[in-house]
């Protein structure tokens, strides 16, 4: 090697781990990571408490790599990395055909897997199902059960050829065979449309179409009359979202999403909890579509409880045990019921038995995306 | 501290390299000393004392044996290194063995061991041979004693090869601890190793890891034949590209350091028989066996039964050295009988035979050898075995296998080219002008890639805690 070009190396090398250190010192901290929908680590706390126990150093190794210079940069270059090393997934998320991003869904374990070696404890279905079954056993009004299978499921073609993924249908059929609910049948409905866009391309929710099918499982369910898609006009209220799987595939080389509406919000009241206190919310909050978060257009995102009156006072009240793909649900189930209460359990610990007591409540409806029902941590709460 | 995460690469480092080229000569030494006992305690905290410990009693068993040769007293220099060793395995057993020895006798019966629960110490294995060396050299008259304490305690922490080896001898770096130069030249070679190991590591090594792991998380009924062959083809990559990656930043960043280690390992995967692979394979622990036990225990210099004897001590001794479990154990006496078949008559067909025969029998017995070694679990190990083998009453590749081989073939072909010297003798028949080209190309699309492997990596698992 000759001088000149040693001192070059060394210049290049020296710059390039200097520049990273100086800049990301210099550049002012983030908390929260629009792009990866993420809160990023917050600087570490020193302290002989968390020197002893090793917490400082693990933090602190987060907090590097969260606020690193160039992280988006980074995120997406790893992306394109995989991909063109014949890669078609990264971070879990499968590059499906048709521009479609999909979330990896993992076959859950039936019985319980106790924890090992810094892996937590995983609750089996079984577990999961007692709880919903409790529910079952202590309520006077009915209990309906409702699991949304995936796109991984539904949009199976779009895959890359054989790549693993839970047979969603068959675990959804024997969770419903076991159950003492009375049960939704959501693959039932979604199934027949998969050619049509019912799930986001680059989020994990359905789509306002896919909702409408959705709530016409619910209502067939219900014998409720069941409604009728040319009776809406369709509205695109934006057509640049880029969801939850943009964020964690790190994938930058896809067209955006578009969020559509289909149910006006007319002589609707909704009361919103988002921190423990009522405040006045909406069927569609606007101010979220010029954020990263978009899905949250709807009802303003995840809360402990969200209470949608309407002005059909002589239909029936339905609880919902939600996630979030019921915000974009809500909108049809009000042309079919006078009250909708939205239940989150894994911001809201009150007693739902004791709810449905006090705001007499018609029936139940426990309502889950398939990837959130297998893995939630809360729905023992569902028993109490 | 690993030095695969942004925090080594971009904030460690950088800070350890400006103050190690700011202070005067005489001070570097005392840099790399406090940084390196940083490193230690960044990952082990407590367990930094066991350097400390180590420092004090290895520096002074080194002066008492040279104090007693000087005086001509043999015994008691022999008693010094006898204590030294004592204390050094006493440490390795205590952290690495004891629990692995309660266990077993728990499991038949024998409850007077308690099983302790301690934490495996980081690099202990690494480091008690190394300072083993030391006093044994120092008897040997291979080495001086180290009088400065500080200077002692700068080979025993050393950190670029303080947690993953290489096994360095005191002999083959006292003189480098006292005196070396440092170079714009030596800095930038530094560069271009260090640069090999992290693409090594981070792009090769984590990425087949993940393949490995998929598969080593299957329920025997639901492999593969040809899935299981290509998963334990993926651990024997991982296992490769991880070990010498970690090999490679150490050489590298000694060299910025001013340092020069031996190399570690020398394309073991072209190997045409096992005798090779284990000249080409971690050379650094074969040859700390060969000096310090083989050759003690009489190497081949005596009676045939007694030179088998030392070879299954040597070979149950390494395969143990890799982790405090039976299959360790069996992985090293694997290997003993490889290499006793080779050396009493396969050795000689094989060098008559075509090279391509040499080349699948040594890798087909490698693959299995890692099956035994990554598999700690004996059930699983032979339930897997047996699937590899077409006992396994399952099909011979599903759609999943399909997805793994085409979503992993390029980087499997990428890793097969790697583990041979094709690409570097391509690189020394380039004219100046072109290697300048194809180094600074390499460097920096290196540099971005390793980087944003650094930032986005899921997956980045230390493979020697077992060590």
């Amino acid at each position: 090697m000759t001088k000149k070009f040693s001192i070059f190396l060394t210049v290049l090398f020296c710059a390039f781990i200097g520049g990273v250190c100086v800049i990301s010192l210099l550049l002012p901290d983030k908390d929260f990571s629009p792009l990866e929908n993420r809160y990023l680590q917050k600087p570490p706390k020193l302290s002989l408490e968390t020197l002893g126990s090793g917490k400082f150093m693990e933090d602190a190794e987060d907090y590097v790599s969260d606020h690193i210079a160039g992280r988006d940069f980074w995120v997406a270059a790893k992306a394109w990395s995989e991909r063109l090393s014949g890669k078609k997934e990264n971070n879990g998320v499968y590059f499906g055909a048709q521009d479609t991003l999909i979330n990896r869904v993992d076959t859950p374990a039936w019985e319980d897997t106790p924890a090992q070696q810094g892996v937590p404890a995983k609750q089996g279905l079984s577990t999961r199902l007692g709880y919903l079954d409790t529910l079952v056993g202590n309520m006077s009004v009915p209990v309906y059960f409702g699991l949304i299978p995936s796109a991984a499921e539904i949009w199976r073609d779009r895959l890359p050829a054989g790549a693993p993924t839970a047979d969603e249908k068959a675990i959804i059929d024997q969770l419903y065979f076991s159950t003492g609910a009375s049960t939704i049948d959501l693959y039932g409905a979604l199934a027949p449309h998969s050619g049509e866009d019912i799930y986001y391309r680059t989020d994990h929710h359905w789509t306002s179409l896919g909702a409408y099918y959705g709530a016409n499982a619910v209502l067939e369910a219900l014998g409720l009359e069941p409604l009728d898609l040319n009776s809406y006009q369709k509205t695109t209220v934006t057509d640049q979202f880029n969801g939850t799987l943009f964020s964690t595939s790190g994938v930058r080389w896809l067209p955006p999403d578009t969020i559509d509406a289909y149910v006006p919000n007319e002589g609707i009241k909704v009361t919103s909890w988002f921190k423990g206190s009522p405040e006045e919310g909406s069927l569609y909050v606007d101010s979220y579509l010029d954020v990263k978060d978009k899905y949250s257009y709807f009802l303003g995102g995840n809360q402990a409880l969200c209470v949608i009156e309407t002005e059909r006072a002589d239909a029936p009240k339905v609880l919902v045990v939600r996630d979030s793909y019921s915000d974009s649900l809500a909108p049809f189930l009000t042309e079919r019921f006078s009250e909708i209460h939205l239940f989150d359990l894994r911001y809201n610990l009150s007693s739902i038995k004791g709810y449905v007591e006090n705001n007499s409540i018609d029936l139940v409806i426990v309502l889950y995306s398939f990837a959130n029902f297998t893995t939630d941590t809360n729905l023992f709460l569902l028993g109490r | 501290m690993v030095f695969s995460t942004p925090i080594f690469m971009f904030y460690f480092l950088v800070l350890t390299l400006f103050l190690y080229y700011i202070v005067p000569r005489r001070g570097r030494n005392v840099v790399l000393l406090v940084s390196s006992l940083f490193f230690y305690w960044w990952g082990e905290r407590a367990y930094v004392s066991i350097m400390f410990l180590s420092t004090a009693i290895d520096y002074t068993h080194g002066l008492l044996v040279e104090r007693c040769k000087a005086r001509g007293n043999d015994k008691g220099a022999k008693m010094a290194v006898a204590s030294s060793i004592v204390f050094n395995l006493a440490l390795l057993c205590f952290f690495k063995y004891w629990d692995f020895i309660a266990g077993s006798l728990q499991s038949v019966g024998l409850t007077f061991m308690p099983v302790l629960g301690v934490h495996l110490p980081i690099g202990i294995s690494f480091y008690t041979f190394q300072t083993m060396s030391y006093t044994i050299d120092v008897y040997r008259g291979d080495a001086r004693a180290q009088r400065n304490i500080l200077n002692f305690g700068t080979f025993v922490t050393l950190f670029p090869q303080l947690i993953a080896g290489p096994i360095i001898k005191y002999k083959d770096l006292g003189d480098q601890i006292n005196e070396r130069t440092c170079s714009t030249e030596r800095f930038a070679s530094g560069v271009q190793i260090l640069m090999v190991g992290l693409a090594k590591k981070l792009l090769i090594a984590n990425n087949v890891g993940m393949l490995w792991d998929s598969y080593k998380a299957m329920a025997p009924a639901e492999l593969t034949v040809a899935g299981a062959w290509l998963g334990v083809l993926a651990f024997t990559f991982q296992i490769y590209f991880d070990f010498s990656g970690y090999s490679d930043m150490a050489v590298g960043l000694g060299r910025m350091l001013g340092f020069e280690f031996l190399p570690n390992f020398n394309y073991p995967y072209i190997s045409k028989s096992i005798t090779e692979f284990w000249r080409r394979w971690h050379i650094s622990l074969s040859t700390w066996f060969r000096e310090y036990l083989y050759i003690p225990l009489g190497g081949n210099r005596c009676a045939k039964p007694r030179w088998m004897f030392n070879l299954l001590v040597v070979w149950a001794a390494t395969g143990i050295w890799h982790g405090a479990s039976w299959n360790f154990l069996c992985w090293g006496l694997y290997f003993f009988a490889l290499l006793m078949v080779e050396k009493f008559f396969l050795l000689k067909p094989l060098e008559k035979a075509p090279a391509l025969v040499g080349h699948v029998y040594t890798m087909f017995f490698v693959m299995v050898s890692w099956a035994i070694f990554a598999i700690e679990d004996f059930s699983h190990l032979e339930a897997y075995l047996k699937v590899m083998f077409g006992l396994g009453g399952v099909p011979l590749a599903n759609a999943s296998f399909g997805y793994c081989l085409v979503s992993y073939l390029p980087i499997l072909c990428l890793a097969a080219l790697a583990s041979t010297p094709l690409g570097a003798s391509v690189y020394r028949r380039l004219g100046t002008r072109g290697q300048q080209a194809v180094c600074t190309v390499l460097i920096a699309g290196g540099l971005i890639a390793c980087t944003a492997y650094l930032v986005d990596g899921t997956y980045n698992p230390f493979l020697y805690s077992n060590f």
